[in-house]
């Protein structure tokens, strides 16, 4: 599970984050809403230990990420808003590459099912990622993520610039994934693919995370004000 | 370190890095310029050889078919001696072409090392000339910024590099994986490259493989290697500390000017301004000055020889030189050629020294600039190194003075005091003399010359992995 306590992150003057207090659980999908400067894409980072907190602490399955954060990486996986990746490599090869250094050794039929199981048509596992949509990319993504079969998923913006078929396809392998027992924190700016997702929403204003709601207790209309008045 | 994600990283980066269709163009048009290189030099050795044998043998004949005549008119005909090229001047030319590669020997006199291509030249030499070993301190490294800049600033950009950091490989590994992918690219690109050239120019030139060409070409091979390894971790350490590919590329081009061109002049400048070297004219000046004061050698009555003249008589207990039973004038010359060697001998090395300062400020200086110490120790290696030179003219001047006192000798034996000039000696005399022939620098010696420069290669070795451990340890150059 994922856990932030008084997390907060300042630069000179500037509180990118003030005291976040969050929690998510196995199976659950948190979503992170906010306008651009929120505080969604530092949250993310200080979860990864990209960042250094100013004060408080994050944890992942229960380790602190400031004191192991080498540790950690065993416990999560990371899908940014694109996924580029090695454009000369294949899917297959991209998977084989990230899969290997996460520890993994995945036979060719192996990565193959991994890819399929992101969604990935079959006739492009061998195919370099060059000729590869935003959508096919993002689905490899997806593949490393499962790949390296992490308990906690940190997604930041990971529908952006999707077709509605693919954010669709997306959503479905998120859901999937949160059945199977994996903690998900999503940042996006999608409201309705967050409702749609998500078992958890969050919104954030400067760095302050304003309002929580559950998903399953407010309808889409509802949370769109919600937000609207909150931003 | 976990040596085991070092391999698959720096597996993936030769992967990515082949099939890039730039890198292989790049490659072809270096492989080009190496075989015209190579070609050239080879071309260019063979055809200097060719043709010092054919002055050498002129020189010989004319020295040998010299008739019966006054030793000391032998001793003023005068030998052009000359130095071969090392079996590696193809590969570097190093200091060759500058320096020359032959003097003037005579009586009295001490000529210094002339006929260089410098000075055959249209001035173009001075933007020097394509060497296998130019190519290889400038254009290879070219070639690794150019697949090489992007190796994390690209990461970086695309953000590929935050999920390779997600996986289990830390920030260090993933530097050092990509520092060892490149380097095996240039190792598997370049080193056959330069072992086919040494075998084809060795092969073609010198036709033996000695174990002194042999362990030279080894070590040439491993400083050549341990140059490109330093290259890509400044490669890759710079892509690193770079927010952006482009940012990369801009920030080494102009490393690549400041190490291969601004920094190597300087060197130059600096060590003629802080150990400032007399020019041909003063110094040759300086020793006619430093000798006309010791008297004039050819008149036996100059007071300068008094003394000598004292001693002479006591020796042989004489009271005239008229009753000495050797022709003291041949005496006389002899103690002016010690006085004249020993003279030229202080200034030389004196000049020498001179100039073995301004070098050690280009070695010091490769401490922060690789290129001057891999030029440095390619150039002793080759054997065309400023030591080489120096042994060179030295060898001469002991050959030119041994070759004098035989003479003089034969002056003091075979021909009598009075009448002096009107008596010949046989020709045999002189047509029994060794030949001179060139010991060049051993390997050892040049690789103790090269011991500051093979000092400032380690210490990039080490420095650059420890930059690379630094950067790795810093948050701001990982997002």
């Amino acid at each position: 599970m994922l856990e932030a306590k008084k997390l907060t992150k300042i630069y000179g003057d500037y509180v990118a984050l003030n005291d976040l207090d969050l929690s998510v659980k196995a199976g659950e999908i948190f979503a992170l809403l906010g306008q651009n400067g929120a505080g969604k894409t530092t949250t993310i980072n200080l979860f990864l230990g990209f960042l250094k907190p100013s004060s408080g602490e994050a944890y992942i399955n229960g380790i602190s990420v400031a004191d192991y954060p080498q540790e950690i990486k065993n416990h999560l996986a990371y899908i940014p808003e694109t996924v580029l990746l090695y454009p000369n490599l294949t899917g297959r090869e991209n998977l084989e590459y990230f899969s290997a250094l996460a520890g993994f050794d995945y036979n060719k039929q192996q990565l193959g099912e991994l890819l399929a199981s992101a969604g990935l048509q079959h006739q492009a596992f061998d195919q370099r990622l060059a000729g590869y949509s935003k959508g096919m990319r993002q689905k490899v993504g997806i593949a490393i993520a499962i790949a390296k079969q992490a308990k906690v998923l940190l997604l930041d913006e990971p529908t952006s610039g999707l077709d509605p078929k693919a954010s669709n396809d997306f959503s479905e392998i998120i859901s999937t994934l949160s059945k199977n027992g994996t903690a998900i924190l999503m940042a996006t700016h999608d409201i309705f693919r967050a409702k749609e997702v998500a078992t958890h929403i969050g919104i954030m204003k400067q760095g302050n995370l304003q309002a929580v709601v559950k998903s399953s207790d407010i309808s889409a209309n509802e949370l769109e004000s919600l937000y609207l008045r909150t931003v | 370190m976990q040596p085991g994600l070092i391999r698959i990283i720096a597996k993936q980066e030769i992967k990515t890095i082949l099939r890039e269709r730039v890198s292989w163009i790049l490659y072809l048009i270096l492989v080009g310029i190496s075989v015209v290189a190579v070609y050239t030099g080879w071309s260019y050795v063979k055809q200097f050889n060719k043709q010092q044998v054919a002055a050498k043998n002129e020189v010989t004949k004319h020295w040998m078919n010299q008739p019966e005549r006054h030793p000391h008119r032998v001793a003023h005909y005068g030998y052009l001696v000359f130095r071969e090229k090392s079996p590696l001047s193809f590969f570097d030319y190093g200091l060759d072409s500058y320096v020359g590669n032959s003097v003037f020997l005579e009586a009295h006199r001490q000529n210094t090392v002339n006929m260089s291509e410098a000075g055959f030249s249209n001035g173009m030499l001075r933007f020097g000339e394509l060497s296998m070993a130019m190519v290889l301190q400038m254009l290879v490294p070219l070639f690794i910024i150019f697949i090489g800049f992007h190796t994390v600033a690209g990461l970086k950009q695309s953000g590929v590099l935050k999920i390779l950091l997600c996986q289990r490989a830390s920030y260090f590994d993933i530097l050092i994986g990509k520092t060892v992918g490149l380097t095996l690219v240039a190792w598997l690109l370049f080193l056959p490259l330069i072992l086919l050239s040494l075998l084809f120019g060795i092969g073609a030139s010198v036709g033996e493989l000695t174990s002194d060409i042999f362990l030279r070409s080894l070590l040439v091979l491993l400083t050549y290697a341990a140059y490109l390894f330093v290259i890509s971790v400044f490669v890759t350490g710079i892509s690193a500390i770079s927010k952006s590919a482009g940012n990369a590329l801009i920030s080494l081009v102009l490393f690549w000017i400041l190490f291969c061109v601004v920094i190597p002049k300087s060197a130059q400048t600096l060590g003629n301004r802080l150990f400032t070297a007399p020019d041909k004219i003063a110094f040759e000046s300086a020793i006619e000055d430093a000798i006309s004061k010791e008297g004039d050698s050819h008149n036996p009555d100059d007071p300068h020889f008094a003394q000598l003249k004292a001693s002479t008589l006591r020796k042989y207990g004489v009271d005239s030189i008229s009753q000495l039973p050797v022709n003291y004038g041949a005496l006389v010359m002899q103690e002016g050629e010690n006085i004249s060697s020993g003279i030229f001998s202080t200034h030389f090395d004196q000049l020498i020294n001179t100039y073995k300062s301004q070098n050690r400020v280009s070695s010091l200086l490769s401490l922060i600039d690789p290129y001057l110490g891999i030029r440095n120790i390619s150039m002793n290696l080759s054997g065309t190194d400023f030591e080489t030179f120096t042994e060179f003219q030295k060898q001469t001047e002991k050959y030119r003075f041994d070759k004098t006192k035989k003479i003089n000798e034969i002056h003091l034996t075979q021909i009598r005091f009075k009448n002096d000039r009107d008596q010949k000696v046989s020709s045999k005399n002189w047509q029994e003399q060794a030949d001179f022939r060139f010991q060049p620098v051993s390997v050892q010696t040049n690789l103790l010359n090269s011991l500051l420069s093979l000092g400032a290669l380690l210490f990039w070795i080490v420095a650059g992995v420890g930059a690379l451990k630094y950067i790795s340890s810093k948050q701001e150059y990982q997002l």
